[in-house]
This record gives C-alpha cells, sequence and structure tokens, in this order.
C-alpha cells in the first residue's frame, strides 16, 4: 500500500512550513493528499489546487495553472510557491517549465513533476528534496550542528518527536541547524550551513548531493526509538562531531510498571510501516522483549502481510491506521505509529514516541492499550 | 417556573424517557462516533472537494458483499479508502490495479482483466465493480469492454469514476435560488439534478446494468438511503416501514444499502423513493416502468411527512384507503407531543438557525408543530456566502423566506446576521435562546448570551415520520425543566470560545492562511464549467 509519486513529493514539499503547495491536479488528488495532513493540524492550510477539469484534460491545463499561480501569490503571504504537477498534466503534456517560467510573480515559484503512477511515494519524496535543493544557499558552516533529513509534516508525532530529538542533541551538544522537511524556507535554505546531515529513513538522495556538491558528509541512522535506540543515535552522531558526550536516560519511570513489563515479557506483536518500522522493531524486540512474529514494508505485499499475521501468534499490532481493520478482526488492538494516522491525534508536543521520553510515552501507550482492551472478555 | 414544578417535570419526563426505544440515544451517538469524522471532514470542504472516485467507493460500499476495485495507480487506492461521509470506517479491502507507467502508455486493460480475476478468487464477492480513475480514463481503457467479455461466478459493474468529471461550485447557487422560490409553492420546486458526486454515478450503473426485469407487484416501495450511516438511519427507516405497513404498502429495499440479489429484484417495486438525484429512478422508468416520489424540503414537519406518505398513497393508487392510516400515525404523535407543547407554552423563545434551502420549513417545525412561542428567529446567512451563493441569492432567500412567514403566520420577528451584541439584547426580552447549530464560539465569547445546544437533536425533526417531531420535543422539554446535568451547564466558557473565528466562514479560524486556502479554493473552483449551463444544471 503505497501512496504513490505525488504524495511523496506533496509530502516533501508542504514541509517547508511557509511555502505554498500548489497541487496541479484534479480535485481528489489534492484532496487526498492534504486529509492526512489536516488530522492533527488542522488550521495549517497551506495548499492549493487547479481544480483540472474536463476542460483541463481536452484542452490542456496550462491556463488554469497559469491562473492558479497570480491567485495564490496575490492571495498568500508566502515567499515561496511549490508547484506539484500530478499524474494527470503528465498523460495530456502541460507545460509546466513553460508556465512558471512565464510567470511574474513575487514569490518565488519552483516545479516538480510527479505523476502518481511513476514511482513510489519514497521516489516522490527523494526527488522533490533533490529538487528543493536548488533552494540552499551556499552559508559559513556551524560547527557542531546537523540537518535531520526524513521527516513530513504529517508524520504521526513528528512535533513532539522533532522537539525531543532537537532537546538530545543540545544535550550532547549539537545543534540541529535544520529539519527536512519540517521547517521554513528560510531555514531550509541554510542547510548547507550544517556539519553533518543525519538521514532518518528517506532523504539520501539530496544528502548524496550535498556531500558530492558541497562536501557534506552524512550518517544514515535508524529512527531513534527505545532507549538504546536512542543512546545509539545520539553516540554515533557525538562520536561523529567529536562532541564526546555520553546520553543518559532515567529508568525509573519503567520501574513504576516493572510487573506489567513482566508481564507483556514475550508477546508476540506485529509491525507494519515505512521506515519507521524496523526502528519500532527493533525497540519492541530489544528492549520491551516483545518477540516481532511479522515485520513489514508498506510497499510489500499487503496481503501477503495480513495472511501471515492472520496465521502468527500475534496479540499487538503496531501500524498506521489502515490496519485497524486487520486489528479488528484478529480482536487484538492496534498501535498506530506511522503515517497515515487519521483516526488518532497528536497535539501535545511533550509527548514524544522517539528519544528517551518517547520511550516513556510509548511504553504508556502500549501498557494502557492492552490493559484497557477488555481483558478476557474481549 | 419554581424548583417544585421544574422537579415534577422532571419526573414526569424521566418516566416518558422509558416509553420508548431510545432514539434520542442514537442520534447522540451517531453525531458522537460518525460526527467527529463527518463534521470536520465537512469543514476541510472549504478547502477542497474529495473524488468523485471516494463517492463511488462509498456507494459501492454500502452493497452486501461487494468490493471496489480501482483502476489505477496505486495513490487512488490509498487516500480513496477514506471517503468523507465514512471517514471512520475506511474500506480496507480496496484492490486496484497499480497502473504505471508502462500501463499509460500501452493500456491497463490486461491489468484489469487479471486483477478482477484475482479479486474474485481473493474474497468470492457478490459484485465487484470496477471503478476507473483518471488515468485509466485518461488512457481510454475500454472498461465495459473488459467485463462484458469476463466469465465469471459474480457479477461485475462498470461505474464512471474518473475524477476530473464533478459539478461546477456556481451550481448550488441557482438551485438554492429556485428552491427559495418554490417555498411559497412547492409545486415549482426545481426538478433537475445537479450533477453526481460517484454516489449518483453508482446509482445510475445498478441500474443499467445489474438490474432485471421483474413483475411489478403493487403497494411495493424501493427507498434510496445515503447510506446506514446517516444520523438516524435505523429508527428512521424503522418507522417509514411502519407507517408504510399500516397503509399496507410494503418496502422492497433499501438501494444501494441491500445485497446484489436484492438490486436485481429492485424493479418488482410499484414505487422509488428518491432521497438524492433523481437520474436512476428515471431511467428505472425508462427500463422497467417503475414510478418515483422524491423527498423534498417540503415533506418535512407534521404536515409535510403526512403529505408524503399522502402522495406516495397517491401514486400507489391507494388515494383515501391509505388515509385513515396516515391520519392516525399522525394523531397519536400529536396527542403524545401535546404535553410537551404545554411545558413550552409558558416560556418565551429565540431560535437561532441558519439560512439553508430548507430553513422556513424548519422554523415552521419550532412554531406549529412544537408550538414553541417564538419571539425572534435569527438567521445566520453567512454559511450561504462560504458556499459561494451569490448576494442576490441571499436576497432572494431573505425576502422570500420573511414572505413566507408572513403567510403562514408564525408572527415571530426574523432577524438576519445577528451580531452578539443584538444576541445579547435578543437574549434579554426572552426566557430561552435556542441554536440549532453550535455557536458559543459565536455568542457564548466571556460569558455572553448563554444559549442552548439543539445542533445534535434537530436532526429528528428532518425525518420522513412524526415520532422525530416528538422525541425532539421531549429531549427540549427535559433540556428546559429536567435536572440532569444542570450542575455544570452554568457557568461555562469553552476552549472553543477563546478562538478568533473567521467573521464568514464560522467555523473556520480567523488565520491568514486558512483565509487564503479558502479563497483560492473557491476561486478556482468557480472557474471550473461542468458541461452543463451556467447555472450548473444538465
Amino acid at each position: 500500500m503505497d501512496g504513490g509519486k505525488f504524495f511523496g513529493a506533496f509530502r516533501a514539499s508542504s514541509g517547508i512550513t511557509d511555502a505554498v503547495v500548489l497541487n496541479h491536479v484534479p480535485v481528489g488528488c489534492n484532496w487526498g493528499a492534504a486529509i492526512f495532513k489536516t488530522t492533527s493540524n488542522q488550521f495549517d492550510m497551506r495548499h492549493a489546487c487547479t481544480v483540472m477539469h474536463e476542460r483541463e484534460i481536452v484542452f490542456g491545463g496550462e491556463d488554469a495553472l497559469r491562473e492558479a499561480l497570480i491567485r495564490a501569490d496575490e492571495l498568500y503571504d508566502t515567499p515561496l510557491i511549490l508547484v506539484i504537477a500530478g499524474d494527470a498534466p503528465s498523460i495530456i503534456g502541460d507545460d509546466v517549465e513553460a508556465v512558471v517560467n512565464s510567470a511574474t510573480l513575487d514569490a518565488e515559484v519552483m516545479w516538480m513533476e510527479a505523476a502518481g503512477f511513476k514511482g513510489s511515494m519514497m521516489d516522490g519524496y527523494e526527488e522533490a528534496l533533490l529538487r528543493l535543493a536548488g533552494l540552499m544557499k551556499e552559508s559559513e558552516t556551524i560547527q557542531g550542528s546537523v540537518n535531520l533529513i526524513g521527516f513530513s509534516p504529517d508524520d504521526f508525532k513528528v512535533d513532539a518527536d522533532v522537539k525531543e530529538i532537537k532537546r538530545l542533541l543540545l544535550d550532547a551538544g549539537v545543534e540541529v541547524n535544520t529539519v527536512i522537511s519540517k521547517c521554513s524556507l528560510e531555514e531550509f535554505r541554510r542547510a548547507p550551513a550544517a556539519e553533518l546531515n543525519v538521514v532518518l529513513g528517506q532523504g539520501t538522495l539530496l544528502a548524496e548531493q550535498m556531500k558530492k556538491e558541497l562536501g557534506l558528509p552524512y550518517l544514515k541512522m535508524d529512527y531513534p526509538y527505545g532507549l538504546d535506540g536512542t543512546a545509539h543515535f545520539v553516540n554515533a552522531i557525538s562520536e561523529e562531531l567529536g562532541t564526546g558526550h555520553e546520553p543518559e536516560f532515567d529508568i525509573e519511570p519503567f520501574k513504576r510498571v516493572y510487573l506489567y513489563l513482566h508481564e507483556l515479557y514475550g508477546t508476540p506483536v506485529s509491525v507494519i510501516g515505512d521506515f519507521h518500522a524496523e526502528a519500532m522493531a527493533n525497540f519492541l524486540d530489544g528492549e520491551l522483549g516483545f518477540n516481532v512474529e511479522v515485520s513489514a514494508r508498506n510497499e510489500d505485499d499487503y496481503f501477503a502481510f495480513e495472511e501471515e499475521v492472520r496465521n502468527s501468534n500475534t496479540t499487538i499490532l503496531f501500524g498506521s491506521s489502515f490496519e485497524q481493520n486487520i486489528a479488528e478482526t484478529l480482536n487484538i488492538p492496534l498501535i498506530r505509529f506511522c503515517y497515515p494516522v487519521f483516526d488518532n491525534v497528536c497535539v501535545y508536543d511533550d509527548a514524544p514516541y522517539a528519544g528517551f521520553r518517547g520511550a516513556v510515552c510509548l511504553t504508556e501507550a502500549i501498557i494502557n492499550t492492552v490493559m484497557s482492551y477488555g481483558g478476557m472478555n474481549k | 417556573m419554581n424548583g417544585d414544578i421544574n422537579m415534577q417535570i422532571s419526573k414526569q419526563l424521566h418516566n416518558m424517557a422509558n416509553e420508548k426505544e431510545n432514539v434520542l440515544h442514537e442520534i447522540f451517538r451517531d453525531r458522537v462516533f460518525n460526527g467527529i469524522h463527518q463534521g470536520t471532514t465537512w469543514q476541510f470542504h472549504r478547502y477542497g472537494i474529495n473524488c468523485k472516485l471516494s463517492g463511488s467507493v462509498y456507494a459501492v460500499s454500502e452493497i452486501e458483499n461487494a468490493v471496489p476495485l480501482i483502476h489505477g495507480p496505486a495513490g487512488c487506492a490509498v487516500h480513496q479508502r477514506l471517503k468523507p461521509r465514512k471517514m471512520y470506517a475506511p474500506i480496507y479491502n480496496l484492490p486496484c490495479t497499480n497502473l504505471n507507467e508502462n500501463d499509460v502508455i500501452y493500456g491497463g486493460e490486461d491489468k484489469l482483466r487479471e486483477k478482477i480475476g484475482e479479486v474474485y478468487h481473493r474474497f468470492h464477492p457478490s459484485l465487484i465493480a470496477v471503478l476507473p480513475t483518471c488515468i485509466s480514463g485518461l488512457v481510454g481503457d475500454d472498461v465495459s469492454g473488459v467485463i462484458t467479455e469476463l466469465d465469471l461466478p459474480c457479477d461485475l459493474l462498470h461505474v464512471p469514476s474518473e475524477g476530473f468529471a464533478h459539478r461546477s461550485r456556481e451550481s448550488l447557487d441557482m438551485m438554492m435560488r429556485d428552491y427559495a422560490e418554490s417555498w411559497k409553492d412547492p409545486s415549482r420546486s426545481p426538478a433537475y439534478d445537479l450533477r453526481g458526486c460517484g454516489h449518483e454515478e453508482v446509482m445510475f450503473s445498478i441500474v443499467d446494468q445489474l438490474m432485471e426485469e421483474q413483475e411489478i407487484a403493487p403497494n411495493l416501495v424501493n427507498i434510496e438511503s445515503f447510506g446506514r450511516f446517516t444520523y438516524g438511519f435505523r429508527s428512521e427507516l424503522r418507522e417509514i416501514k411502519h407507517i408504510f405497513g399500516e397503509m399496507g404498502v410494503s418496502v422492497n429495499l433499501t438501494l444501494p444499502t441491500c445485497t446484489v440479489e436484492e438490486i436485481k429484484r429492485a424493479p418488482a417495486a410499484e414505487l422509488n423513493i428518491v432521497t438524492r438525484n433523481l437520474r436512476w429512478a428515471e431511467r428505472m422508468k425508462e427500463r422497467f416502468g417503475n414510478d418515483h416520489l422524491r423527498k423534498w424540503f417540503f415533506y418535512f414537519g407534521f404536515d409535510g411527512v403526512e403529505k408524503f406518505y399522502h402522495d406516495a398513497a397517491s401514486k400507489l393508487d391507494l388515494d383515501g384507503e391509505a388515509d385513515a392510516a396516515i391520519r392516525k400515525e399522525k394523531m397519536q404523535s400529536l396527542q403524545e407531543l401535546e404535553k410537551y407543547q404545554k411545558i413550552f407554552a409558558g416560556d418565551d423563545f429565540a431560535v437561532s438557525t441558519q439560512g439553508f434551502f430548507f430553513t422556513p420549513y424548519l422554523a415552521k417545525i419550532y412554531a406549529t408543530d412544537l408550538k414553541l412561542p417564538i419571539k425572534y428567529l435569527c438567521v445566520d446567512m453567512q454559511l450561504l456566502r462560504a458556499l459561494n451563493i451569490s448576494e442576490e441569492t441571499i436576497e432572494v432567500m431573505i425576502t422570500n423566506m420573511q414572505e413566507a412567514f408572513e403567510e403562514w403566520g408564525l408572527g415571530f420577528e426574523v432577524v438576519t446576521n445577528p451580531t452578539l451584541d443584538e444576541m445579547s439584547e435578543i437574549a434579554k426580552k426572552v426566557d430561552h435562546v435556542l441554536s440549532d447549530r453550535i455557536t458559543p464560539p459565536i455568542y457564548g465569547k466571556g460569558g455572553g448570551v448563554g444559549v442552548m445546544d439543539i445542533s445534535a437533536t434537530r436532526y429528528l425533526l428532518f425525518r420522513t415520520g412524526f415520532s422525530g417531531i416528538v422525541e425532539f420535543g421531549k429531549y427540549l422539554a427535559e433540556k428546559l425543566h429536567g435536572e440532569r446535568g444542570k450542575t455544570y451547564q452554568n457557568n461555562r466558557e469553552p476552549i472553543i470560545s477563546r478562538f478568533n473565528y473567521d467573521k464568514i466562514h464560522y467555523p473556520m479560524l480567523d488565520d491568514n492562511r486558512c483565509s487564503a486556502s479558502r479563497e483560492m479554493w473557491s476561486g478556482m473552483w468557480s472557474m471550473k464549467s461542468e458541461g452543463c449551463d451556467n447555472n450548473g444544471r444538465r
């Protein structure tokens, strides 16, 4: 189950938090991409649409795009308009570049081609970041600073996770320069000022390009779930930058529920998701002592995953909102942790799933979910 | 009223509450568990609309043991799992042909053929509904051709659901004006359809491709539903069946909320009750000769509901025969309502509502059926502006509404778009201010005007039956004079009343990004024609 290239480009682009994303698509693609973003951020409305209609399909969508650009420039107080051309304009052959180049606007305009049928969501994310790299400016290096690459504004717990990761790195004497893609245009422009790029699951092509063109090294890291996962994450960055920090975590909160943790040891679980899934599975397995019976990525065969879970002893499922059906069928709880989550909100910035604090919150969520599930009556 | 009387009424109300099945509880459950998704998604329509494909997925999901199959790229089958009317229940099994670049060049028919077979063997459904997307539509795949040549032990359906074919924004303006023109004379109600948003296409396709010739059975009706997840659907359907039953009329099925076999037998009904667009029913008339009756706005309220059943009886040649049954049902409910009307009689009311095509008939229910002594009817027309309804149309609506109220002798003062100060003044002159939409953020700021919220229960007033109004009366009487919850409802300053809202597009926040995105969407959508006249009519 993959959202396709258009969704990836939308997620990367809408992560420039003061930019406006102009989707050159029919209504449905615009609605679909945006709906997942609005669950936990209902007033962050920075997307627009050219509303490709039968007329555009027949006569071309260039006029609609031109008109939309003018209107967007007038209506939004934004430094940047990002045009994403989806499936329909790709097939009918709209010359998006010509329209963008001919427009004289106050805002800077950048466009990208992202027909859904031309690649996966990750392809769309990677290519969009490469395109956005054109916005970066040469900047003086800030010693001991990193860029975090791989985020999207509609990731579950993204704000809380970023806050926690920044806190941990700051403790280690590392400053986060830019979070990609969850930053302002100005922050994005000055990404080259970092001493190191840290890639979390996606954005490798951008990191590779920045290494090639700017000599900026990068580290590929697992998403920092759990105590050990987080310690490893901080240590690796700290070591790379030579800040020599040993992160410390507080085991006390776990002591308060040690009996529950004992009881849950050996719990058979299954995990599915994007790049977050592997790190989550490592935490569940390595730190909570759960038995991860089935682990899959979104791009794997979903029906095969479902079948494997059904044939396993799984008692807790970890995934996105789309796994609720399997959980319900098997009468087991679902812990939502990765995109798309549309039936849970995350609005408290101090309740992350990543980092040391995240390990506590996640453990709390798991225990509460299990305890309130209804026991034998369920 | 003093405390003793309140206590007495409260006891009386408590006893009454146990007399019937808890219809109210059903409404509140639906409002909470469906509404949290549906109501929120409705607000997002300020910034975009969903794809026609998702409307079709929703309608197909209503058919028992039917599987929608998306013929398009993988991305279309991800977000289309969520349908605005049923966000809490995604279509988890939404297979897709996963068209890629090669298929766009060489066509996706082979993939479709293969996928249909795979879907059958995986799910063993009664029906596979193939839903083409913008991509397969553009490529020009012959979906009908593919499904015709396949021989599988299940039914196959082709629903034209390409996302780039949708209605225009302006179409609503003319429809709203035509409704306003017909408030005093319902015979002038607009007899045209707005272009479909997926549901209509499924309805038309099942008539065209699935239904089979049947011998028409007298006094048998089909009812088109908005889907089983509509607020209060179960209890409303129960009542409709009961009243029809008393009239000697049977309900054949609810469309499309039924099985495939039932769909095939749908032409056995003498009459179709149309809830949405007429196109499918006209097609049934053309193919099988079934007559139809549309559920219009003027079928609300005691007289309206009575007229609906009379009109249905007339279509079924039951004039006269059914009269007694309809009158009996109406009188029973009126009798039951009387005890609540007496409770309301001692107080003065102001009612805050919003302007829409049903507003005059809703006001008539408050004033005539419930007999609320209304001094002021406060009508907020801003929603219409938010829906791109023109100032001219809004003027026509206000004028015609007032003329209708005068003609019906309702006797209250109409105040359009009252400010907070005006509402404060009105509140001082009445005992109660009721609001059938959530208004604390507008009128409750800083502990301003105390408004009684009836937003959830107003759904009871839009039913094709008499009991909803009675249930509403019971609820209101309990709210006004019952004891339940009174301890906690006095000093509210809800968090939602502490935000700043856009003055026209409430409840949109007063936020530059929201305003710009709303205006951007509205402007771009307005530019689109839909292959119909300038007014959106087909």
